[in-house]
């Protein structure tokens, strides 16, 4: 499109040269796919290649008694797998775990990104020092969870039970339910900063001119946030929700390490997981990540087609 | 887990129009078609390692298993590197964690690799790596050094009636108990009603939903007389034994004897819970003696080998390594004279001295150096010898999964013990249909 209206000679379509820039426009296609081809073809390679090698698997049972040994199945490991009790439970835990924690990490998040907006003195360290929990592997501070709520000698529940609060006696991660909130509460510790962080840039873009103009108008700093702030930072907490919604939805590391999915909190790709590399079921395991995959997928189109809609004014404005 | 998964006769080829339509989309997608027909060539087909061949080997032998936390594979390679003279042994460490390490190794004999002579697998992989074609089969090696060797020990290299590894070290669990407060247990049934007498009285273990539950339960399991499958290999789970190990486990959790936290216990909670001093009993592996004596409960505790259930008999399940020999090995001779070197009485002392890690030599439990460095020698001798390997299984994972969930799903109040022992039987018949 940007190309068309800088070209100089560029007639009206109905006049009388119209095929000779038809031709031309062909050219310029021709031109720009074969300068585009490298970056397709190694995107393909990378993305394409071990997608299309993990629904060939998920086609086909393997062996496990010897090796390479296989047979065509069809759509039996996926029929297996929508038919199971497992399959569904994962499902439901994994977006229960995606909903509770993106919503949180959103509205704290945004919380977060106001404050750091603020100007005051060592904003710029108070900026970096927030980020540190997204800095830690997964792992280590899923560990460091688990140890925080040990019943009797964890941080968290020890606290509890000096205050006289609920919750100092649960076995917080033998239950279900609290097994969830432990999960929910140490995704929310670490990815928050990385929502915070793209609010914030939204919330730079901002132009203070607005506001002036607002409080010109007499309008409430509550009015402010709810009318200006909010609907022009629309599009920068949807970017955020996407990214976390995806990683959420793709969730391993933390019930792997906390509760082994027990309780309510296994997931779609520790199912996965378990007949790929415990099991060795290839087939079985590769259906299972396939079906992870379009879930995500069907989530991102649906989040870009109905959420991002502002993402899509954006750009038509920019023209 | 139960995905209904069908039995897989691998020589019919499925051809019905939805494989065909989902052929075309493969086939679009994929370049080359991969799979297709194998020759079988299974645990039938494995070469013999010679035992005599040893003494005759040159060369480098490579051995590659996990990280080597206590210093035993590279000291033992350091070892015999020096009193062979002509091999030259080298450790390789394949794996940060015994589930990397796993991963790694199959997929160097998958790819056929010749880069390890030697794998140190855990004592469940063994049957899982025969079936395969993966490893030399050493029966008359093993046969010839049976006198050296701890009979159970041997029993988990074991799968077909041939042996497939020799073992390097074992691991058996022990109770450890502080003698002010509770008394030596002799029974599981006394050792629970002892736990419940006082609040600081309780028995902590590993009831975590993994592995290490599937061991705690076969512990009590073995020792009640029940089994998971029989010498056949039929599946013998749903029995009164099953449902009397696990009516008597949730009862534990009911009235106190253990605390409801072990279900969040695997091994180093569990000790560090123990070494809070609130508890009486604890169900752990030998290297937690090491760990117990540098805190304020060393005068107090006492180790004793796993209980007898009453009626019944001390059993007890099986940890430990062995030392594999790849199918791919260029250097076979070689790797038979390293586990002639590790299995020899004199080394396997120092396995004991200078690892800390658990003989499969009988003699060497009752050696004065190994006794000063492991006072508990002798109940964990009782242990090993009283214990039993996991069930021999190809698919052994699968088995234990069946095995931890539904036991986790009846301890933690998820499911009835009726509900559970009927699933857990069923699992396992899938998973063995699977294979």
């Amino acid at each position: 499109m940007a190309l068309k209206t800088i070209q100089p000679g560029s007639a009206p379509p109905h006049a009388p040269s119209a095929p000779k820039t038809n031709a031309r426009d062909r050219a310029e296609r021709r031109l720009a796919f074969r300068m585009t081809a490298p970056s397709l073809i190694l995107m393909a390679l990378v993305a394409a290649v071990p997608i299309g090698y993990a629904l060939w698997l998920s086609l086909n049972q393997y062996s496990v008694r010897t090796a390479g040994l296989s047979r065509f199945v069809g759509l039996e490991n996926y029929i297996n797998a929508l038919a199971s009790h497992e399959w569904w439970a994962a499902f439901g835990q994994t977006f229960l775990f995606a909903g509770l924690s993106v919503t949180l990490e959103l509205i704290l998040g945004t919380a977060m990104a106001l404050l750091l907006n603020l100007a005051f003195k060592g904003r710029a360290v108070l900026r970096t020092v927030v980020l540190l929990p997204y800095a830690i592997v997964t792992v280590v501070s899923a560990i460091t969870w688990q140890t925080m709520f040990q019943p009797n000698l964890g941080l968290v529940t020890n606290v509890l039970s000096a205050l006289g609060l609920p919750g100092g006696d649960v076995v917080w991660l033998g239950e279900h339910g609290y097994a969830m909130a432990v999960i929910v509460l140490a995704d929310v510790w670490k990815t928050t900063p990385f929502a915070a962080l793209i609010i914030l840039a939204g919330l730079q873009v901002i132009s203070s001119e607005t506001y002036e103009a607002a409080e010109l108008d007499g309008a409430s700093k509550w009015q402010t946030f709810l009318h200006i702030t909010l609907p022009l930072l629309r599009p920068a907490i949807v970017l955020a929700a996407i990214f976390r919604t995806l990683d959420a939805l793709r969730v391993f590391d933390l019930p792997f390490v906390l509760t082994r999915g027990a309780n309510g909190t296994e997931s779609m790709s520790m199912l996965a997981y378990t007949e790929l590399r415990e099991n060795r079921l290839v087939g079985e395991g590769s259906a299972l990540s396939i079906l992870t995959f379009l879930t995500v997928m069907v989530v991102s189109v649906i989040y870009i087609r109905f959420g991002g809609g502002n993402i899509r004014d954006v750009a038509k404005e920019e023209q | 887990m139960d995905l209904n998964r069908p039995a897989l006769p691998l020589h019919n080829k499925a051809a019905n129009k939805t494989a065909l339509a989902a052929t075309a989309l493969a086939a679009a997608l994929l370049l080359s078609a991969c799979g297709g027909g194998v020759a079988p060539q299974g645990a039938e087909q494995a070469a013999a390692a010679d035992p005599s061949s040893g003494a005759n080997a040159s060369g480098n032998v490579n051995i590659c298993g996990v990280k080597d936390a206590s210093g035993i594979y590279k000291g033992t390679a350091e070892a015999f590197t020096k009193a062979n003279g002509k091999v030259t042994a080298k450790y390789t460490e394949i794996g940060a964690t015994t589930d990397e390490a796993r991963t790694q190794i199959v997929q160097r004999l998958e790819g056929k690799s010749t880069e390890c002579d030697l794998f140190v697998t855990d004592v469940i992989w063994t049957s899982e790596f025969a079936s395969q074609g993966w490893l030399l089969d050493q029966t008359k090696l093993v046969e010839a050094n049976k006198d050296r060797l701890i009979p159970s020990t041997v029993e988990t290299t074991k799968y077909q009636d041939k042996y497939w590894g020799s073992p390097f070290f074992t691991n058996a669990g022990l109770i450890y108990y502080q003698k002010d407060k509770v008394a030596k247990p002799e029974t599981w049934q006394q050792l629970y009603t002892e736990a419940a007498k006082a609040p600081g009285n309780g028995f902590v273990y590993q009831g975590k939903q993994y592995e290490g539950l599937t061991v705690n339960f076969l512990e009590m399991l073995y020792s009640a007389g029940g089994e998971v499958l029989d010498d056949q290999g039929n599946v013998k789970i749903d029995s009164d034994e099953t449902r009397e190990v696990l009516n008597f486990m949730t009862e534990g959790l009911k009235n106190g004897s253990a605390d409801r936290a072990v279900l969040t216990y695997n091994e180093d909670p569990a000790r560090l819970a123990y070494e809070s001093g609130n508890f009486g009993y604890q169900r752990n592996w030998p290297h937690v003696y090491r760990l117990l004596n540098a805190t304020p409960l060393a005068s107090s505790f006492a180790v004793a080998p796993l209980p007898a259930w009453e009626g019944g008999k001390a059993s007890g399940v099986l940890g430990g390594w062995n030392l594999a020999i790849s199918a791919h090995s260029t250097n076979q001779a070689g790797a038979v004279a390293f586990i002639d070197f590790a299995t020899t009485p004199d080394w396997q002392k120092h396995v004991a001295m200078d690892f800390s890690q658990a003989p499969v030599n009988e003699a060497a439990y009752s050696d004065p150096g190994v006794l000063q460095k492991m006072p508990f020698a002798t109940e964990l001798l009782a242990s090993v010898k009283a214990a039993k390997p996991r069930p021999i299984s190809p698919v052994y994972p699968q088995i234990s999964q069946a095995i931890y969930k539904n036991v986790y799903a009846v301890l933690s109040g998820t499911a009835s013990t009726e509900d559970a022992v009927k699933k857990m039987a069923e699992e396992i018949t899938t998973a063995k249909a699977s294979f």
